[in-house]
């Protein structure tokens, strides 16, 4: 088990007050750190997760992270496997910690997705993190590859163009009560169905943004922690696989089935049942990726009777996506999985803003993350401290 | 920081060059598995089956539509070609809404993607 002793990320959106990744990975470890009652010299190794060199014009960005951060002399290490790259490095830092290499590890995720690069650029650049040679040739956005990865789940589990528009709603409120979103929205259907068609079914208003922002977990192992934080949520299991890269090679290419190989995984290792999860951060890359990555992750053995029932809300019995998800949230790639544990971990202290605290907390909180069309996926399970 | 940065790549296909070389012909150009003897296109360097090493083999490249999806990002489709043992996403050109059937066409430009246009309709 490895404790949770900090967590904080900074406010995801488009930056244009002059501050650089730099800022923000600082800011959002300082204020993990600040949490933690630990001092810069305790910590043994810092991870940094950032997807692409092409973001930051940074090639080896953790070395120089490391020296604005005070922690020139540790270990550094630099993480990308896609949108997944964040749960990735808390994967990383947690397996370090187990091994007994590191008693205290700094993760942060950081990445300038929404404001280093213009838009056409950068769905350039994401054409080409699918299977560069098969389906990245064709020119296929990632937009259009969800899609139709989208319908295929669609036209075997019955899902509507409804469901989607459900989700968006959701997750759009959610972000309104979290100051740090970038897409703090109340939407209506009719509004959703008047938004522009990107690739059918998915409308502008199903997709999440490309964000700027950084975010921060200090990993630490439960004997080295101090007295004060003593109780601080535990990682109890991770888990992750793989699926093959271009979507026609997969049996079912709606089925997000490295997912729900990751869950297992990471369920086995934490001794509980999916059922058991009561709080789940889902990467909601558009509204039909959390249908998918719900009906993956089988925390809902119905999600769509469980969605309309409320059983994804605040007071639910498996909120999703409080903070609100990718779509609400905001998505800085590198940050988007550290940022959904921190997340789970604040929840569970009942640290997190006040107007998404759920009333009754849960023993387990599921973060949910992957790379490609659930092409690298890794999950997180937390508990509360005596819950495993 | 404000910076323009020119990238030209030379990437050589490696295993790929015949599935490359196809695209660009207007022939699909498939992996046979050496153990099962199904063909993948895009082609698998290892098989489901598990078998690896595979031997190249010419589809007819006639292909029917499964899934579409349109809008402002283009027309495109998971469909599978005759022949082949699974799906592939493809770039369509001058589809009607009703047409569920394409061909290979020779990819044009830079990229070499697989593109198809209807079997009777008008070259893209």
């Amino acid at each position: 088990m490895v404790a949770i002793s900090g967590a904080a990320l900074t406010a995801f959106g488009r930056r244009r007050d002059g501050s650089s990744f730099r800022d923000w990975a600082a800011q959002a470890f300082d204020g993990a750190l600040t949490m933690s009652g630990l001092e810069p010299s305790d910590i043994d190794l810092l991870i940094v997760a950032s997807e692409s060199d092409f973001f930051t014009l940074q090639l080896n960005p953790a070395s120089v992270i490391a020296g604005d951060l005070g922690l020139t002399g540790a270990a550094t290490l630099r993480v990308e496997g896609g949108g997944a790259s964040g749960q990735l490095a808390v994967h990383a830092g947690v397996a370090r910690i187990i091994a007994g290499l590191a008693r205290h590890v700094a993760v942060v995720g950081v990445d300038p997705s929404a404001s280093a690069l213009t838009r056409d650029t950068m769905r350039d650049l994401y054409g080409f993190s699918f299977d560069a040679w098969t389906d990245g040739m064709t020119g296929a956005t990632s937009s259009m590859l969800y899609a139709l990865s989208f319908q295929d789940f669609a036209a075997r589990h019955g899902a509507t163009e409804a469901d989607l528009d459900a989700v968006t709603i959701q997750n759009r409120q959610n972000a309104c009560a979290n100051p740090g979103a970038h897409l703090p929205r109340s939407h209506s259907a009719a509004e959703i169905a008047a938004a522009p068609m990107i690739a059918s079914p998915y409308r502008r208003l199903h997709c999440s943004p490309l964000s700027d922002g950084a975010a921060a977990v200090i990993l630490s192992q439960p004997g080295a922690l101090p007295q004060a934080r003593a109780a601080a949520p535990r990682i109890t299991g991770i888990g992750a696989s793989s699926d093959h890269a271009h979507l026609g090679a997969r049996p079912r290419p709606g089925d997000f089935s490295a997912k729900t190989r990751a869950m297992i995984r990471a369920l086995s290792m934490a001794g509980i049942a999916a059922r058991d999860i009561g709080l789940a951060e889902v990467y909601d890359a558009y509204a039909g990726a959390q249908l998918q990555g719900i009906a993956a992750l089988g925390i809902a053995p119905d999600w769509q009777r469980d969605m309309y029932a409320g059983g994804f809300g605040r007071d639910g019995r498996c909120p999703v996506n409080l903070s609100g998800g990718l779509m609400g949230q905001g998505a800085p790639v590198g940050a988007t999985g550290v940022g959904q544990t921190a997340t789970c971990a604040l929840l569970l202290e009942e640290r997190y803003h006040a107007g998404l605290q759920p009333r009754r907390i849960p023993e387990h909180a599921l973060a949910d993350t992957h790379g490609g069309i659930a092409t690298t996926c890794a999950v997180t399970i937390l508990s509360q401290r005596g819950g495993a | 920081m404000n910076l323009e940065l020119t990238l030209h790549y030379d990437l050589s296909p490696g295993w790929l060059a015949p599935y490359i070389g196809g695209l660009r012909a207007g022939r699909a150009m498939g992996a046979r598995c050496r153990t099962c003897a199904k063909v993948s296109f895009p082609p698998l360097r290892t098989c489901h089956c598990g078998g690896c090493g595979p031997t190249w083999a010419e589809l007819p490249g006639i292909a029917t539509l499964r899934y579409r999806s349109t809008g402002s990002d283009g027309d495109f489709a998971l469909v599978v070609f005759d022949g082949a043992a699974g799906l592939c996403v493809a770039r369509l050109y001058g589809f009607g809404p009703e047409d569920r059937l394409g061909i290979i066409t020779a990819a044009t430009g830079a990229r070499p993607g697989l593109c198809l246009r209807p079997v009777k309709g008008p070259a893209p």
